[in-house]
């Protein structure tokens, strides 16, 4: 997996428990078109505190372009943003 | 009395790491601790100094507090960074936060520095101290240097001794093989001037300071004297202070980014610096009695001089008027580059004492509650004096973080 930390737009679940759950999210790819990937399977997750900055850490599978794939998203708790992290 | 374990904990060039460790978690690829790199002011409005150096900066022979310019100098590829004070205020507040696991007497002496008391804790200290420090850089993702003592000025000398990510110990019966050998301006408290002084009669190291006689550092040095010899012998007795220790002054300064040399442009800086000392004194329902100006030209000469009033005061009209005073009395129509107010002998403005030879004016009271009230609400900028129109210089000067309150350093312990 390669860092992208690129910011995605989100469609989350946000439930009664802890963490919210990343369901699909929207990206602009290198060719400046937008496309839409489905988190098919949460495997972890985890929170980062990093200099103090709270994060959640998810790893996550997909299908992309006819492949599944594995990728990393964060979601930054203080500003309720969500990134493309790793892919 | 004996038996006391404190900790010092002082986060590896603080701001260094914390922009290091921010960077990392944001997804960028390299490393600052392990290039050369600083923290450094504006080199356009000539804040250029270094604030925070990595490690392999230090090999270039970079030190804390030169300007960036000429650490440029000393390393062409050195990666300069602007300071970001939210970043540096989270991360201290998660190390604080962490440590409040450990041990409820905790004094948060500088936004890096934290004592820590572990008399009564659970596990033997070192332990604990490897438990800290571990926990500190998984979790929070930057080191820490543990000093521990039996009171807060040796738990202080021990977490300097070597760098980074270390843990050291004084105790009362290592101070002659740790501390007594090094050089006497590592002692806490002991200037560039002390030093000098010390110098001049032959001490070089804290163990020769130490066997001095403790009368003729009396009748040298006086007081100040006593308290660098107790020091040197590692007496110190303070309790970790878990609230916050009561404001002694209140100042606030400004680097200009060009020089002054004109009387009426230096009035609207000390105005604009008025605004934000006097703003913050009636934050803190506190008045002041003396107030000091201090300038510096732009060959970095400085000078000040300072008034006791005989109305403690929290106006901004009453310190600005008082401030150009001063400046009047002092100025030598030099160009200058740095302005700095600061307010001392503060005290509760429950009752004031007031006096025959001076005016109170009740007004005044009312007028800046008003303007403070507006600006709350409003935004710092909502009411400025008209003469700041179209000048330049803004019209409140100075402050580091204006919301939060910044930790800043004392030199009590």
């Amino acid at each position: 997996m390669k860092i992208i930390m690129k910011p995605i737009e989100m469609i989350a679940w946000f439930n009664n428990t802890n963490y919210p759950i990343p369901l699909r999210f929207r990206v602009e790819t290198e060719n400046k078109t937008n496309i839409v990937i489905k988190i098919d399977k949460i495997v972890f997750k985890e929170m980062q505190k990093i200099a103090g900055n709270r994060m959640i850490v998810y790893r996550c599978e997909g299908i992309i372009s006819g492949l599944q794939r594995t990728f990393e998203l964060k979601y930054e708790i203080d500003t309720c943003k969500w990134y493309l992290f790793k892919m | 009395m004996n038996d006391r374990i404190v900790f010092h904990i002082d986060v590896n060039s603080a701001y260094l790491s914390w922009e290091a460790a921010h960077n990392l978690q944001m997804g960028s690829n390299i490393d600052l601790r392990n290039v050369p790199s600083i923290v450094g002011g504006d080199q356009e409005k000539r804040h250029g100094i270094v604030l925070a150096k990595s490690i392999p900066a230090k090999k270039y022979g970079i030190k804390t507090g030169e300007s960036v310019y000429s650490a440029l100098e000393k390393c062409p590829e050195l990666i300069v960074i602007s300071p970001h004070y939210d970043i540096y205020m989270k991360a201290s507040k998660a190390m604080v936060d962490f440590l409040y696991d450990y041990s409820p007497l905790i004094q948060r002496y500088s936004i890096d520095e934290v004592f820590l008391d572990y008399t009564n804790g659970n596990l033997p200290y070192m332990e604990a101290a490897m438990k800290i420090k571990e926990g500190i850089k998984k979790e929070l993702g930057f080191t820490v240097n543990i000093g521990i003592g039996p009171n807060k000025l040796l738990a202080k000398m021990a977490s300097d001794f070597t760098k980074p990510d270390k843990i050291h110990t004084l105790f009362y019966d290592e101070i002659e093989k740790k501390m007594w050998p090094l050089p006497v301006e590592d002692l806490f408290m002991i200037g560039y001037r002390t030093k000098k002084k010390l110098n001049s009669r032959g001490i070089f190291t804290i163990g020769e300071l130490a066997h001095l006689d403790r009368d003729y550092i009396y009748s040298w040095l006086k007081k100040p004297g006593l308290l660098i010899w107790e020091y040197a012998n590692g007496i110190e007795n303070s309790d970790v202070k878990i609230s916050k220790s009561k404001v002694k002054s209140i100042g606030n300064s400004t680097t200009l980014p060009f020089d002054v040399s004109t009387k009426e442009e230096a009035m609207k800086v000390l105005l604009g610096i008025s605004e934000m000392v006097g703003m913050r004194l009636r934050e803190l329902n506190i008045k002041a009695e003396v107030i000091s100006v201090s300038l510096k030209t732009s060959e970095f000469f400085s000078y000040s001089h300072q008034k006791k009033l005989n109305i403690p005061t929290s106006s901004t009209n009453t310190i600005y008027k008082t401030a150009l005073a001063l400046f009047e009395e002092m100025w030598d129509n030099s160009s200058l580059r740095c302005f700095s107010i600061s307010l001392s002998s503060l005290v509760y403005d429950d009752f004031i004492q007031l006096s025959f030879f001076e005016n109170f004016n009740e007004k005044e009271l009312i007028l800046d509650k008003s303007i403070d009230n507006i600006r709350k609400k409003f935004g710092q900028s909502s009411v400025i004096r008209s003469a700041f129109l179209y000048s330049g210089i803004d019209p409140i000067i100075g402050g580091v973080v204006a919301e939060e309150n910044y930790p800043m350093m004392s030199s009590y312990l």
